[in-house]
């Protein structure tokens, strides 16, 4: 049979358009040598620092328990990193867990774990102990909201300042009542369980006592007495619980423990933000449509309890694009939406986490996009808010393609039909004040591409987003999220080479950050993380020779602990040359098939875009790889590999 | 080879009927065979061509059933172009389900259901649209012209979209034959049991349609197939030609819907694949990093490994596999886990009782069947948990289950030599993590995903291993599949809401279960159920009262029913759907999911349904306890 198959692939190897079966078999090459290709092993090392749910952390005294220690939580998301200026470690390492989820000992809602790390002689990081002021020993430390500041929930992004290392912790989800934050609207007393003894309330016991199996969040929710004298405009007032969640907290990573609420920024649903190198500035994110760009300005530089606040309006006539709005009322920094509404400023589609390039200045953030923003705007609109003029333009794109095809013209960014399924990354220009798009996502094909011109890659949902410099050069960090799968929106060729149709993961791109309208083919995959895990923190070590990395939600087939919400530094970045990051010089003319591996990024690169099978030592047939033009290796275990391209020529690959 | 002689090729190819009596002898049958390669490309081109024509019409189709509603046809017009569109949608459904399967859901036949929009931070209710909900608008007793004509246009613009970017997908080979085996299971598990056509009852003539096209596509493949393993191509033509026959006869209440499965969907589950590997045509299978759900493998809807637990437990790959299980059935069945060591696991799973404890409520609800729980795509009633390993943390920190952490349990049981040397054992590869807050779950993770039964005589009489079903039984599964609408929530294999035949997603319903057993003036229990799950994309008014679908596998066994036990027999439990749920009861409910009034079935009709799930009956095997629990020790 084998060679049967052998003649029908020499047979029909001249047929361009078909589609080549390679056979499930093939024997060795045993009587010629094939053309050799050696893959090195990747320059990059991983190393697991901290387990969410596994790790212990140690605990303060809280709701009534003794400090004492417990596993610390999960859904770990941002990581922030402050140097040591004394000089006796590298410095703490901070990290967001991002849920609403009842604990005895750390604290209801979410939280946060920080840890102190030293580079040690063999290149790995070391935790090491230590003693808090607080008397806690250990490892790893959870910060404490609780006794300090009130408890946060859903700690998403935040703010790792480039000064010194300052750190805030932001919560997205927006809460509108108690019930958001205690998970258990029903035990309110509403219509779903009306009233006690009238009727038998859903399980016949207090469910907002501590340690209730109904109540999964945040379960004090009596009304909460700022304590702020800092901010004397709200300092003693009584708001609701729900209303003391959504604010930027600044943590000291030190001692592990939150420092201030900071009810001077104003109550949004933040994900990100960036403290600029004068340390007066602060540029927010806010995931929400609208999601208004906000500014924070220091009257003294590194005070962030003092200064102004500020919305931006691309359409403001006069010498600043930057609207001040209040922030020294409490009904005002509560309410701050409607500020921004009032002051008719930009309006964006979920604006996610921000990023500052120290060398200038300029303000990177993440746009992540949802399907369909118009209805979420219009309500917005028409109270004066704007429209970015990059949705606009869109939204005129997507109009004048309908009416191409004699389809009703009455699309706009407001109506909801103006769809944005792939976000993309905003740049703010401080020099100029202007907002342009450093790169946009997808990209979306509604007709047939042709074959060579399907792009190998594809950015879906931006969210995490750092600047990391790497071999004297910079690049933006781009964790991607994924929001949907609707009308091709992730091409089916995409697919990392055929292996699977519809298992779509979440990427680690590096983009050069002086790439002047970039697309999505400048984009460099990183592909030593955990199978289909979502990455997010990437937090550079300053060193430059680690990327700080969380995963959440990664598939099962990884060993563990790589199948857990789990931080962990990828190792090697200070080994990398620009070049190793770059694609292979290929050659077009190139007759047959020709390879060229890259070891930084475990991808083989072929000179076309073409079919290619992949077989195991013994000619077993491995993987079929349809229409690429690249490959990811990072999976494969180190040995001898056999490729096939479609005119039955043969590569022998070995993979270091 | 040129595109004009490529047609002219497949052009005869494009008119193979199956005769419906007939066994399959077209005068073009076997077409002269090119070589191998050439043959397969004419096949697949062929396939595209029928595939892009069919897309074309079923826009056509769209826009005619768009037109008919705007010019206010007459009902029966309307019906008619609803009927051609779907028929049309059916032509081309295998591949656009595989190749678009969250478009299709979202825009052109998902559950008429609504739904929350997915990766937002806020609660954002998605209206259901597409021909499910048309399928209900299209048969009302006054057509509601305006909503017909929103939906409408909303289908054709979606097909606008997606016809010409799915059209763009290069077909390949393996898209082929992986399409009709998931097809070949919709047929059985959605089509044929009327859970997409709510409204028109079209369930037979569209599973029909679909059948026909996965004929059509698998005939330009057959000779190829016939060269390499002629066993394999007849029972594949076989299964077609059974089922294309049976199926235009049938009459929905009382079509043979076990006939059905054993002669046309199991065969085509367990050779289309087959077929492929004859054609050394690669599969998505093949690429061991990603465990699939369903198992490419398998031999049979109700075969034992049709479904792949390590999709659902996630438990990392180890060499330890058996000794984390041995070492979780230990901790199962030790108190040691409870605060006051009085509770262990089967306090309230026993497996005499297939893993239920008997009574209405353990703590706030029916305690439910683990055999086969590991297939879900999330847990608990509430879904409120989608990782089976951290199912036991819930349990754990219960202040009426467990009341502890397991900062506590680490601590006992690192104070036990015995489990110390069996921790140390079974994780000899994690020495950092062997007595963790992990192993302890990744253990009884082990154990739980390992109570599997599909062994029942259902089981074995579909796979062939039993040559005769009792005629009650094989009458309750037409039931249950059929007029009794069972098998629209309950979906086989499991016979849980594990959604076939992508089997990736756990449903609930809101059925109206009443506090107490009483039948006039009811109170729906006050139990909101999925609505406070935790999770807040759950906070939506259409989740409350909504509990996940359970397995109606050992229902022998494990009464009391429901989520809150309110039903001690089977009888009651069916006399509560005859009614048509809580509405008929006097519990009104906005968002009751059940889509039926009653269900009009008579006594005989039960004790059938009754007699079929008592053949659902398989624990035995599993009903063990450790002989010995763990001696205590402190050293």
């Amino acid at each position: 049979m084998r060679t049967r198959y052998l003649l029908g692939l020499l047979l029909c190897s001249h047929l361009a358009t078909g589609q080549l079966v390679f056979p499930a078999e093939i024997d060795p090459p045993a009587d010629y040598a094939p053309r050799e290709v050696i893959m090195p092993a990747s320059p990059f090392e991983l190393q697991v620092l901290f387990v969410g749910g596994v790790d212990m952390v140690q605990t303060t005294g809280t709701y009534g328990n003794e400090p004492s220690q417990t596993h610390a939580k999960e859904w770990h998301d941002f990581i922030g990193f402050t140097p040591d200026t004394t000089g006796q470690s590298m410095g703490w390492v901070s990290v967001n867990h991002e849920s609403i989820y009842r604990d005895d000992r750390i604290g209801d809602g979410g939280g946060m774990t920080v840890f102190r790390v030293d580079r040690g002689e063999s290149g790995d990081l070391i935790i090491l102990d230590q003693e808090l002021e607080d008397g806690r020993n250990g490892k790893f430390f959870n910060v404490d909201f609780v006794n300090t500041v009130g408890e946060t929930g859903m700690n998403c992004g935040g703010i790792s300042s480039i000064v010194d290392g300052r750190i805030w912790t932001a919560e997205e989800w927006f809460r509108d009542d108690n019930s958001d934050i205690n998970n258990g609207r029903f035990s309110n007393f509403n219509q779903f369980d009306p009233a006690p003894g009238a009727f038998p309330s859903a399980v016949g016991f207090d469910e907002n006592s501590v340690g209730s199996p109904v109540n999964q969040g945040v379960r004090d929710i009596r009304p909460w007495a700022v304590q702020a004298p800092e901010f004397p405009f709200i300092h003693q007032d009584t708001i609701a619980k729900y209303q003391n969640f959504n604010w930027m907290v600044e943590i000291d990573p030190r001692q592990a423990r939150a420092v201030r609420k900071q009810y001077n920024w104003g109550r949004q649903g933040f994900e990100g933000g960036v403290v600029s190198a004068d340390n007066k500035y602060v540029y927010l994110g806010v995931d929400a449509t609208p999601a208004f760009f906000l500014r924070f300005t220091a009257a003294t530089p590194g005070d962030f309890t003092q200064g102004i606040l500020e919305v931006y309006k691309h359409d403001a006539v006069g010498d600043t694009k930057w609207i001040p709005i209040d922030n020294d009322r409490a009904e005002a920094v509560l309410y701050l939406d409607s500020l921004s509404i009032a002051a008719g400023a930009t309006m964006f589609n979920r604006n996610e986490w921000v990023a500052i390039d120290p060398k200038t200045g300029i303000v990177y953030w993440t746009e992540t996009g949802r399907d369909h923003p118009g209805p979420r705007w219009r309500d917005e609109a028409e109270a004066g808010a704007v429209l970015a003029p990059h949705h606009v333009a869109r939204a005129r794109a997507q109009r004048d393609s309908l009416t191409a095809a004699g389809l009703p013209d009455t699309l706009t960014a407001l109506t909801d039909d103006y769809w944005d399924y792939y976000g993309r990354i905003l740049q703010y220009d401080p020099t100029t004040e202007q907002i342009s798009v450093k790169i946009e996502g997808g990209p979306y094909f509604s007709e047939s591409p042709s074959q060579a011109n399907y792009p190998d890659k594809h950015l879906s949902n931006p969210d995490g987003l750092n600047v990391m410099t790497i071999a004297g050069e910079e690049w933006l960090v781009i964790c991607e999220d994924l929001n949907g799968e609707t009308f091709g929106r992730m091409p089916a060729e995409n697919n990392r080479g055929g292996a699977g149709i519809r298992n779509r993961m979440c990427e680690l791109y590096l983009l050069p950050i002086g790439k002047d309208s970039a697309t999505v083919d400048d984009l460099v995959r990183i592909t030593a993380t955990p199978l289909g895990a979502e990455i997010t923190g990437a937090q550079p070590t300053p060193d430059g020779k680690s990327l700080l990395v969380n995963s959440q939600h990664p598939s099962s087939d990884n060993p563990f602990p790589y199948n857990h919400s789990l931080t962990f530094a990828i190792h090697g970045f200070d080994e990398l040359t620009t070049t190793s990051l770059e694609l292979p010089d290929r050659d077009p003319n190139a007759v047959g098939l020709q390879v060229y591996p890259n070891p930084t990024l475990q991808t083989v690169f072929l000179n076309r875009t073409q079919d290619v099978a992949l077989y195991g030592q013994s000619g077993q047939r491995l993987r079929v790889y349809r229409q690429v033009d690249e490959f990811d290796v990072s999976d494969l275990p180190a040995g001898v590999y056999y490729l096939q391209g479609v005119e039955g020529e043969v590569v022998k690959l070995i993979k270091q | 080879m040129s595109v004009r002689s490529l047609r002219f090729l497949l052009f005869p190819t494009l008119f193979i009927f199956l005769g419906a009596q007939q066994p399959v002898r077209h005068p073009l049958y076997p077409p002269p065979a090119p070589t191998g390669q050439a043959g397969l490309d004419v096949a697949l081109e062929a396939t595209r061509h029928t595939f892009h024509e069919d897309l074309d019409s079923l826009l056509r189709a769209s826009a005619a059933y768009r037109d008919a509603v705007a010019q206010r046809a007459p009902a029966e017009r309307v019906r008619e172009k609803h009927l051609a569109t779907r028929r049309q949608f059916k032509y081309c459904e295998y591949l656009l389900e595989y190749l678009e399967p969250e478009s299709v859901r979202r825009y052109l036949n998902g559950a008429p259901l609504p739904k929350t929009e997915p990766n937002v931070p806020e609660v954002v209710i998605v209206a259901p649209t597409g021909l499910q909900v048309l399928d209900e608008l299209a048969y009302a007793d006054d057509l509601d012209y305006a909503a017909l004509g929103k939906h409408t246009q909303t289908l054709y613009t979606t097909l606008h979209r997606l016809v010409p970017y799915v059209r763009s997908i290069p077909l390949q080979h393996r898209h082929v034959f992986e399409a009709s085996r998931e097809e070949a299971i919709r047929i059985f598990t959605l089509g044929v049991t009327g859970f997409d056509t709510p409204g028109s009852v079209a369930a037979l003539p569209e599973a029909e349609a679909a059948l026909r096209r996965l004929a059509d596509v698998y005939l330009r493949y057959a000779p190829y197939v016939a060269r390499e393993e002629p066993a394999t191509d007849q029972a594949i033509r076989e299964a077609l030609r059974v089922g294309l026959a049976q199926l235009p006869e049938a009459d929905f209440a009382t079509f043979d819907r076990m006939a059905f499965l054993r002669s046309t969907v199991d065969p085509l589950i367990a050779k289309l694949p087959r077929a492929q590997e004859l054609l050394s045509v690669e599969s998505a299978a093949d690429d061991p990093r990603q465990a699939r759900p369903v198992n490419a493998r398998a031999l049979s809807l109700f075969a034992e490994d049709f479904l792949n637990p390590a999709y659902y437990d996630r438990l990392s790959a180890s060499p330890y596999g058996a000794e984390r299980r041995r070492l979780g059935e230990l901790l199962f069945f030790d108190p040691v886990l409870s605060g006051d060591r009085q509770l262990s696991c089967a306090s309230c799973h026993q497996p005499e009782l297939a893993f239920t404890d008997g009574k209405a409520k353990s703590v706030r609800r029916n305690a439910p069947t683990l055999i086969n729980s590991v297939f879900a795509e999330r847990y608990f009633y509430d879904l409120r948990e989608a990782f089976l390993e951290r199912q036991a943390r819930h349990v754990v920190m219960d202040a009426h289950e467990f009341a502890t952490d397991f900062g506590a349990i680490e601590e006992r049981l690192r104070q036990q030599a015995a489990y110390r040397k069996l921790f140390a054992e079974a994780y000899a590869d994690q020495p950092k993590y062997a007595l963790s807050a992990w192993s302890i779950s990744d253990a009884l993770t082990h154990y739980v995903s390992g109570l599997r039964a599909f062994d029942s005589p259902v089981d074995r009489y579909v796979r062939g291993e039993l040559s005769a079903l009792e005629p009650g039984v094989r009458r309750g599964f037409n039931l249950f599949m059929g007029k009794a609408a069972c098998g629209s929530c309950h979906f086989p294999p499991t016979f849980a809401g594990l959604v076939p035949p992508l089997y990736r997603e756990s449903e609930t319903e809101v059925l109206g279960v009443p506090y107490a057993p009483v039948w006039k003036g009811a109170r729906v229990d006050p139990d909101p159920g999925r609505y406070a799950s935790g999770r807040p994309e759950d906070e939506a008014d259409f989740r409350a009262f909504s509990f996940k679908t359970p397995t109606v596998r050992n229902v022998l066994v494990t009464a009391p029913y429901m989520h809150n036990g309110v039903y001690t027999s089977l009888e009651e439990v069916l006399d509560f759907y005859n009614r048509g749920g809580g509405r008929g009861i006097g519990i009104e409910l906005e968002h009751q999911t059940l889509p039926f009034d009653n269900l009009s079935l008579d006594k005989a009709e039960v004790a059938d349904l009754i007699d079929f799930m008592e053949a659902l009956t398989d624990y035995q095997a599993l009903n063990r306890r450790p002989e010995r629990p763990l001696r205590r020790s402190t050293e």
